[in-house]
């Protein structure tokens, strides 16, 4: 018995000492610098007490990056939602060239968010940029999309809906593939609507897959760092997402006591997020375990 | 045969690690971490030649200078730095001194250099921290300022020489005021044929928008405060000051779609693609531009506002490493020394965009008359002044950029956005214990 417990230990200690290194010091250790003066290239540090974290909830541009990023997250989610979703239900019907079609779709998502970043400055350039040319040729009025302040947020979005909605599209069909046929049959026996059989079929049952896309793209977009750095930059204040102001106040200023004050708020705000999205599944699948 | 194949690699890499071996023990190697860039090619040549003379290696290390900062404050968090000497920029010097990573030059520099013959300018924001006080932490290495490449024959045209007296009652000719400046430059503006008047520099990359307009907040007599108390309400957001922004943002109606923001390589492109009438750059860009634009291009010194002429600080010095051994630390100042060495100057100027520090070239006529920028690069050197170089150098930059992006971008009227600067500003020289 003792022997096989000693195995036990000695299976799970290397994956336990694997996250206690790199996933719990790290978080203890960030914790303790955010109690310090700590900068990046300075060989010495003082406690300094709660005061990164009163810089934190005081200075302005914290919480401007926080709603930043929180439009964004809202803004890009529902419109890669919303799109993936309704190509999704046009690629559920057989058609010619359906294959070459999807496989074309999904290009986007398979290329580097940076590499596409930098792509997309020189398409939405106001100068030489290919669609402010094709819409001047069509006599449309040319925004300034990358220097305009009202539409630097919105040229980022558009990349960011542009590269993910197939990801949202790809679990989409999944979900909607999954949904039985005598389903349906059985709706048109009833004569249901076409809104009726989308409103009570299609959407209740696709509905776990699309949250766990949601959640799954949420978290992602909250991290948005790769567009923003190749498009505006990260000091850009209409587009600095907390990764972007995180990256300018570690690295550009070296403030490492300051940077790990706000990871640490991020962190908390992004673990009570999760935790509602986990509950709303669990729920959900109560649900339909006792519907099932 | 395999075997005897076998056995000569094995022997050529045993060899080749004894080499390396031999050469480390003897510490005859020095490593300069620059950014990525003609100079610092022409670095490397210089490099070579010293260990032919020398025997010790020299290794230019280029980092695109998107990344360049990053990656040399990073490796100055290391307890061993990867380079014996950094060219860094003159902003760097008060992080470099007063965190300890950039070696005191004061007792070794004035000994190995003759100082008398560094422009003061140069000598003062390239090496010296803080300014005037005789502590150096950097050697003169590539000296440059801002200025402006122009479509000559544009201006030589003898229709458009008409059209403008006509229009403007004036020869047209290389502005002088930046009243004129905007004459020309609103001239020039012919947006239906791709032509556009001037491209200033506006990115919002590290210090280009501040470098394209403190030309014109110094000109108009506006300041980033006083360096005394380190105090910049009333300074940065002064009535000069907002003039300032008010005109720089009035010039970039005369300036190509994208004139809001453009970075180094934006003006660059905006010049050498034909469409610009006039570019403001670092004069270390004016090679590029006169092998890429022949005699089309010509070069002038930035404009002046009531005979007020003052422009932007570029270049970079030589500073050692202090975390690297004392041994290295020899090595690095005997290239030091050597390449401040007139005869290696005078080598050092006909490498592409090889500015030279040196008062006693910069006026020969012989450097003047080398290139078609040589003689605006040597007198806007006179009328140099640069950013604040305090170790919060960099937060002081980040602010400015933003609130000056705000103005520039309609977020702001010019006023509002640098009263936030200065409140901004002084809140950093609080929090850094400057304020006095």
């Amino acid at each position: 018995m003792s022997g096989s417990r000693g195995l036990g230990y000695a299976f799970v200690l290397p994956t336990l000492a694997f996250l206690v290194l790199f996933n719990v010091f790290p978080l203890v250790y960030n914790l303790v610098l955010g109690f310090t003066n700590y900068r990046l290239s300075g060989s010495t540090w003082e406690w300094v007490g709660g005061l990164n974290y009163s810089r934190v909830f005081a200075k302005p541009e914290y919480a401007a990056a926080l709603r930043t990023t929180g439009l964004f997250v809202v803004c890009a989610v529902a419109a890669e939602l919303t799109l993936g979703f309704v190509l999704a239900l046009a690629l559920t019907r057989p058609f010619r060239g359906k294959s070459a079609v999807l496989t074309l779709l999904l290009v986007p998502m398979m290329l580097s968010p940076a590499v596409m970043g930098l792509y997309w400055t020189l398409i939405l350039n106001g100068d030489y940029g290919i669609l402010d040319q094709m819409l001047g040729a069509l006599g449309i009025d040319q925004p300034r999309w990358l220097t305009d302040g009202s539409l630097k947020l919105l040229s980022v979005l558009i990349v960011d809906v542009w590269m993910w909605t197939p990801f949202m599209m790809l679990i989409a069909l999944a979900g909607l593939n999954a949904i039985p046929a005598y389903i349906y049959e059985a709706a048109e026996i009833d004569r249901a609507s076409r809104y009726t059989v989308f409103r009570r079929i299609t959407l209740p049952m696709c509905a776990p897959l699309l949250i766990l896309a949601v959640l799954l793209r949420a978290t992602d977009a909250l991290k948005q760092f790769d567009l923003v750095m190749a498009m505006t930059g990260p000091n850009e204040g209409a587009t600095q997402t907390v990764s972007a102001l995180l990256y300018q106040t570690l690295i550009k200023e070296g403030k490492v006591g300051l940077s790990s004050a706000y990871a640490c708020v991020v962190l908390v705000g992004v673990i009570a997020l999760a935790s509602l999205f986990t509950r709303y599944l669990d729920r959900l699948a109560r649900q339909q375990g006792r519907t099932g | 045969m395999g075997t005897q194949r076998l056995l000569a690699i094995l022997a050529a890499v045993l060899f080749a690690s004894l080499t390396n071996a031999v050469e480390a023990a003897e510490g005859k190697a020095i490593t300069i971490w620059w950014a990525q860039w003609s100079p610092a090619d022409g670095l490397q040549q210089l490099g070579d030649e010293f260990t032919k003379k020398t025997g010790t290696k020299v290794t230019v290390h280029q980092i695109p200078w998107g990344s360049y900062q990053d990656q040399v404050f990073l490796n100055f968090g290391n307890k061993q730095t990867d380079f014996d000497i950094v060219v860094g920029d003159s902003q760097w010097l008060g992080r470099g001194a007063t965190d300890k990573l950039y070696l005191d030059l004061s007792d070794w520099l004035p000994k190995a250099v003759d100082l008398t013959t560094i422009h003061p300018a140069a000598l003062k924001y390239l090496c010296e921290y803080p300014g005037g006080s005789g502590h150096y932490f950097a050697a003169p290495c590539e000296t440059d300022a801002m200025g402006f490449a122009y479509r000559k024959d544009w201006f030589e045209d003898a229709t458009e020489k008409s059209v403008f007296k006509a229009k403007y009652g004036r020869e047209l000719a290389v502005p002088q005021s930046w009243d004129e400046f905007q004459q020309v430059a609103e001239f020039f503006q012919r947006p239906e044929r791709k032509r556009f008047g001037c491209a200033i520099a506006t990115g919002r990359g590290y210090d280009c928008l501040v470098m394209g307009y403190q030309n014109l907040m110094w000109a108009f007599g506006g300041s980033w405060g006083d360096p005394a108390t380190f105090t910049a309400k009333g300074q940065v957001d002064g009535a000069p000051a907002v003039a300032a922004l008010t005109f720089f943002k009035q010039l970039l109606a005369s300036g190509p779609k994208g004139a809001p923001n453009l970075d180094y390589g934006d003006l660059l492109e905006a010049f050498t693609n034909g469409s610009t009438a006039m570019a403001m750059n670092f004069f270390a860009f004016s090679p590029t531009i006169a092998k890429q634009m022949g005699d089309k291009a010509g070069f002038f010194v930035m404009p002046a506002k009531d005979g007020k002429r003052v422009v932007s600080l570029g270049g970079q010095g030589f500073s050692i490493s202090t975390k690297v051994a004392p041994a290295q630390q020899e090595l690095a100042k005997e290239f030091i020394a050597w390449f401040n060495t007139r005869a290696v100057q005078e080598r050092w100027i006909t490498k592409d965009a090889g500015f030279t520090a040196n008062t006693e070239i910069l006026k020969s006529d012989a450097f003047r008359k080398a290139t078609p920028y040589n003689a605006a690069f040597a007198e806007s050197l006179d009328h140099v002044q640069d950013f604040w170089n305090v170790p919060v150098y960099n937060e002081l930059l980040a602010k400015a950029v933003q609130h000056l992006a705000d103005a520039l971008d309609g977020k702001a009227e010019p006023k509002a956005a640098l009263e936030a600067l200065a409140a901004d500003h002084d809140e950093i020289f609080q929090d850094a214990g400057l304020r006095k």
